[in-house]
């Protein structure tokens, strides 16, 4: 029988599998962060079990860490006290952790995927919800709370109902791949299928336009897979994938076989059924900014920002919800989004925070200056990445222009650390949620792409940027 | 489980707003507790009283799977949310821990129940009694397995 790529991965970790309810799954890979941890730690010590696989689980510092200079002690003293508390457990349980001074510190999904630890046809589990980042190499990946990483520490296992396939094919040419990005591809699915299309689905995107983008476009695609709700997001590995991991520091000794067998295994086979599907034609789509409180409320940077009664076409609930976001965005309807002004430009997060993308910024950046209404960061998701893009001199680009060049961390993407907007502030930012209050308490959050946050930076408001050259 | 409600008239209430990311660093659950839907309600602290239940739309709880959102929810004393349907983390991390009951119910239950009404909720009959109104919704049974973790007190009471 043909099967999807989700089902090959899932029958291949099944453990228990129950007539009725959830099966038990097999975990290849446990991330852990300070945040989502300290608790399960806990219950381990109370209930005298060890870490059953402490070479399957790894561990690292990204949530609240200060993106300041590091050789100084960590000013909020809780923050502090969280950071210590994970050593504490990781040299207790004899987990291997890549502190706040190692040179392989930073985002939990961005370092995964650049030390090898990430590999396709493997289950990964991480207590936060962008573990669905790593679905990009082919691996079934997805977050968990609490009460699952104590789960995973010790039984290696977790429970889980078996999801239903969402196939989201995404076909056309980009005019332009330098303005339309993958953010604006996955903007545009979520703006489409809603911030619950997905909800109980492991999304596989598939087509021409996924298999053109490189591995790092494919991360911010799955990262996001979890804005639409779904458990998870999928690409079929292929050579880029391969030829990404070989030679990272954690891939296996046997990695050509492995390459051969995930070559030959790792696709959904032909006919293979999907329970939901939508197609997007990237070829029509623009550079979309979000005008909302949810990822879902987006548009394109040609259009207005909406009027409620049009957005939610009918729907009383749509109509209050749109209304709500707009008073806490402070935004009137009928403003060109072009014409929205910015406070803050936030580069960086689990989305956007790769090489590339600072390449990408950096190339309109290089030579102008920020507009002096504005105030702008880039936060590189790890240190691996913040060494790679000074040595390509980056870090000089954007400080000439005006920008912050921090230590790496998530920074500003959910306002622990003390990178936090004041209320009322309006910023351009490439990470996921604009929730309320995500990136500090009365925060206003516009979601775009790493080309447009600089675009806007230069301009202090948003523009298309299919018209700057990015050549 | 009786209780009275406390309604938000609202889809994709998020984690975000459920506990803000600030709180992410508080260990002590009580503590936890008093910041509970501070990102939407502001009062929500005074006026939660141990049982009461939380009524809200579709996609509760999405976002981020920290759950400190449903440990805050359960330390304010609260037993239950009832909505159109949950974010999938936040309903199991509810379940995992034995915080709070996440319960489904439908869209004339919804817009019926209001803001104070008291309710009984019997998960055996899979039934919701609005003793305010006279009235009995139905609520979407849990399945087999997540019925016998809640029934446990949580992932790590449950014996197979």
């Amino acid at each position: 029988m043909s099967r999807t790529l989700f089902e090959k991965i899932w029958d291949s970790h099944v453990v228990v599998q129950q007539d009725d309810g959830p099966s038990l799954l097999y975990v290849d890979r446990h991330l852990v962060h300070e945040v989502t941890s300290p608790q399960a730690f806990d219950g381990l010590r109370m209930n005298k079990r060890i870490v059953r696989r402490t070479d399957l689980t790894f561990a690292t510092m990204d949530h609240n860490v200060p993106t300041t200079d590091r050789s100084l002690p960590i000013v909020d003293q809780i923050s502090s006290r969280q950071i210590q508390v994970l050593e504490k457990n990781c040299k207790d349980f004899g987990i291997e952790l890549f502190d706040i001074h190692s040179p392989n510190q930073g985002i939990v999904h961005v370092i995964g995927p650049e030390l090898g630890i990430t590999l396709p046809g493997t289950t990964i589990v991480c207590g936060d919800s962008h573990t669905s980042t790593h679905g990009a190499f082919g691996s079934l990946a997805f977050g968990i709370g609490t009460s699952d990483v104590e789960h995973v520490l010790a039984t290696q296992c977790v429970w889980m109902e078996k999801p239903t396939t969402f196939e989201i094919k995404v076909e056309g040419k980009r005019k332009n791949p330098h303005a339309i990005t993958a953010k604006d591809i996955i903007l545009s699915i979520i703006r489409q299928i809603g911030t619950a299309g997905g909800t109980g689905t492991i999304i596989e995107y598939r087509g021409g336009t996924i298999s053109d983008l490189t591995m790092e476009q494919r991360m911010t695609i799955c990262n996001m897979s979890i804005e639409a709700g779904a458990r998870a997001g999928l690409v079929a590995p292929d050579e880029k994938t391969f030829e990404f991991l070989r030679g990272k520091k954690y891939v296996p000794k046997n990695y050509d076989e492995l390459v051969n067998y995930w070559r030959e295994n790792l696709k959904s086979d032909a006919g293979a059924h999907f329970d939901k599907s939508f197609t997007l034609y990237a070829d029509k789509i623009s550079p979309q900014v979000s005008w909302g409180t949810n990822p879902a409320m987006t548009t394109d940077v040609t259009g207005t920002v909406p009027f409620p009664e049009e957005y939610s076409k009918g729907n009383v609930d749509e109509e209050k919800a749109a209304l709500k976001a707009l008073q806490y965005m402070g935004l009137k309807p009928g403003t060109q989004i072009t014409d929205i002004s910015l406070d803050r430009v936030f580069i960086g997060s689990c989305t956007n925070s790769r090489l590339e993308d600072l390449i990408e910024a950096s190339k309109l950046i290089k030579g102008k200056k920020i507009s002096s209404k504005v105030r702008a960061m880039v936060v590189p998701g790890s240190q691996l990445v913040k060494r790679q893009a000074e040595q390509l001199g980056l870090d000089k680009i954007f400080k000439d222009a005006g920008f912050e060049w921090r230590e790496s961390g998530c920074s500003m993407c959910l306002g622990m650390n003390p990178d936090i907007l004041a209320s009322g502030e309006r910023c351009a930012s490439t990470s996921n949620r604009n929730f309320e209050g995500r990136q500090g308490a009365g925060g206003r959050t516009h979601l775009v792409s790493p080309i447009m946050a600089a675009a806007a930076a230069l301009a202090g408001h948003f523009v298309d940027v299919r018209e700057l050259d990015l050549n | 489980m009786k209780g009275s409600v406390i309604k938000y008239e609202k889809d994709d209430i998020d984690t975000d707003v459920i506990l803000p990311g600030p709180y992410l660093k508080i260990h002590d659950y009580k503590e936890l507790a008093k910041h509970a839907m501070e990102g939407l309600d502001k009062d929500f602290h005074s006026k939660v009283k141990e049982g009461d239940f939380i009524v809200a739309g579709r996609n509760f709880g999405c976002g981020s799977s920290r759950e400190h959102a449903p440990i805050a929810l359960s330390y304010s004393g609260l037993k239950a949310v009832l909505a159109l349907s949950f974010a999938r983390i936040f309903y199991r991390n509810a379940v995992d821990g034995a915080f709070l009951l996440p319960i489904e119910i439908d869209e004339n239950s919804y817009k019926d129940i209001s803001e104070g009404d008291n309710l009984e909720i019997d998960t055996a009959k899979n039934e919701i009694k609005n003793l305010t109104k006279s009235k009995t919704y139905p609520m979407k049974p849990f399945p087999e397995l997540i019925g016998k973790i809640v029934a446990a007190g949580g992932l790590f009471n449950y014996k197979p």
